[in-house]
């Protein structure tokens, strides 16, 4: 009973999110908008952590199950690839050196910069 | 024949499952983390099809029924971002600017990389979400106009090359921090890149949970932005 309450909870989250996404024409896809409804709902108290829990972990535990149907999709996309396979993978390989490199190095700039900060305050 | 057998919702269900759950008890038994369910079923069910006259839509049938849960499995991400809320508390400021500069240069370099090396638009839409994790990154797939399948493998390319070249990178450029290295970890390369972290340690691990939804939240806005400036 209590995964079935909870399910209720998560696919009305989801689908109040499409509905949302739809009835005010928001730029934000349906799924992200529950996500964010979710977030807020949480913070705000009105849904508890035990609430959702198990079933959310479940999903959440087993996530890439469900994004099969969708990869197997490239079976009628791929032409979109135009045999530049190579290229499409280096850009994917050379964005992600990018992102690592710039995201840490300005987390740990900026954490620095703190501890100087703080020296100074004191 | 085949053909006939196949048309009902029952075989993509029971196909998906029976590839998902034999290459997760591979990947139980060999304790490879490399070992990835999700794009070897992929790879698994796209050659059972090439192989046999069994039709795409055959399959999609009961895909289309997995293919719904997307939206709950996108929903739920909220509950990782909200038990890790109070990570935030110390850095706060340091975490979201770094968080920020590398959402900015993911997308930068996707679009400089991709027009560089003439691939074409949809493709450069395609690989636009490839750090952000995969329900989202399905999500801006599709407010792009974009293919899910490609974003889908630009995003199990990404946690890849993260996870496995972080340790690298980290060395050459001198990141010591545990928060630095878990947030990097986290953006670049999501839920991938967080098994990298944890193995690095705690801190690490938790950072780059948190750096998931943080840049997933991130990339969301920042992608309606530019739409909405009508810079893309």
């Amino acid at each position: 009973m209590k995964i079935f309450k909870q399910l209720l909870v998560i696919l009305g989250l989801s689908f109040g999110g499409e509905l949302l996404s739809n009835l005010f024409n928001l730029p934000i896809p349906g799924s992200i908008t529950g996500m964010i409804l979710l977030l807020i709902l949480l913070l705000m108290g009105v849904i508890k952590e035990r609430h959702i829990a198990e079933t959310s972990d479940f999903l959440l535990g087993n996530m890439g199950f469900f994004f099969i149907p969708a990869g197997v999709g490239i079976l009628v996309s791929y032409q979109s690839l135009k045999g530049n396979y190579i290229e499409a993978i280096s850009v994917i390989i050379l964005s992600t050196l990018l992102v690592l490199a710039v995201t840490s190095l300005v987390t740990q700039l900026l954490i620095k910069s703190e501890k100087k900060h703080d020296r100074k305050v004191d | 024949m085949i053909e006939k057998l196949t048309d009902t919702h029952l075989f993509g269900i029971l196909l998906s499952v029976a590839c998902f759950y034999g290459f997760s008890y591979i990947r139980f038994r060999s304790r490879q983390s490399c070992v990835n369910p999700l794009l070897l079923s992929i790879v698994a069910i796209i050659i059972v099809l090439s192989l046999t006259a069994i039709p795409f839509d055959n399959y999609m049938k009961g895909g289309s029924v997995i293919h719904a849960f997307l939206g709950p499995v996108t929903v739920v991400l909220a509950l990782p971002l909200y038990r890790q809320r109070r990570l935030l508390i110390t850095h706060k400021y340091a975490i979201l600017g770094g968080i920020l500069a590398g959402v900015i240069s993911a997308l930068t370099s996707v679009i400089v990389l991709c027009r560089l090396f003439g691939l074409n638009e949809l493709l450069e839409r395609s690989l636009l979400p490839h750090s952000v994790t995969t329900p989202i990154g399905i999500g801006l797939s599709d407010l792009l106009g974009a293919t899910e399948g490609i974003t889908i493998l630009s995003i199990i390319i990404t946690g890849i090359t993260g996870a496995a070249l972080a340790p690298f990178l980290y060395r050459l450029m001198k990141i010591v921090h545990p928060v630095a290295r878990g947030i990097g970890l986290g953006t670049a390369a999501h839920a991938l890149g967080t098994t990298k972290a944890i193995e690095m340690g705690e801190t690490e691990g938790a950072m780059s949970s948190l750096a998931i939804g943080v840049a997933a939240l991130t990339t969301v806005g920042v992608v309606i932005l530019l739409q909405y400036m009508s810079w893309y």
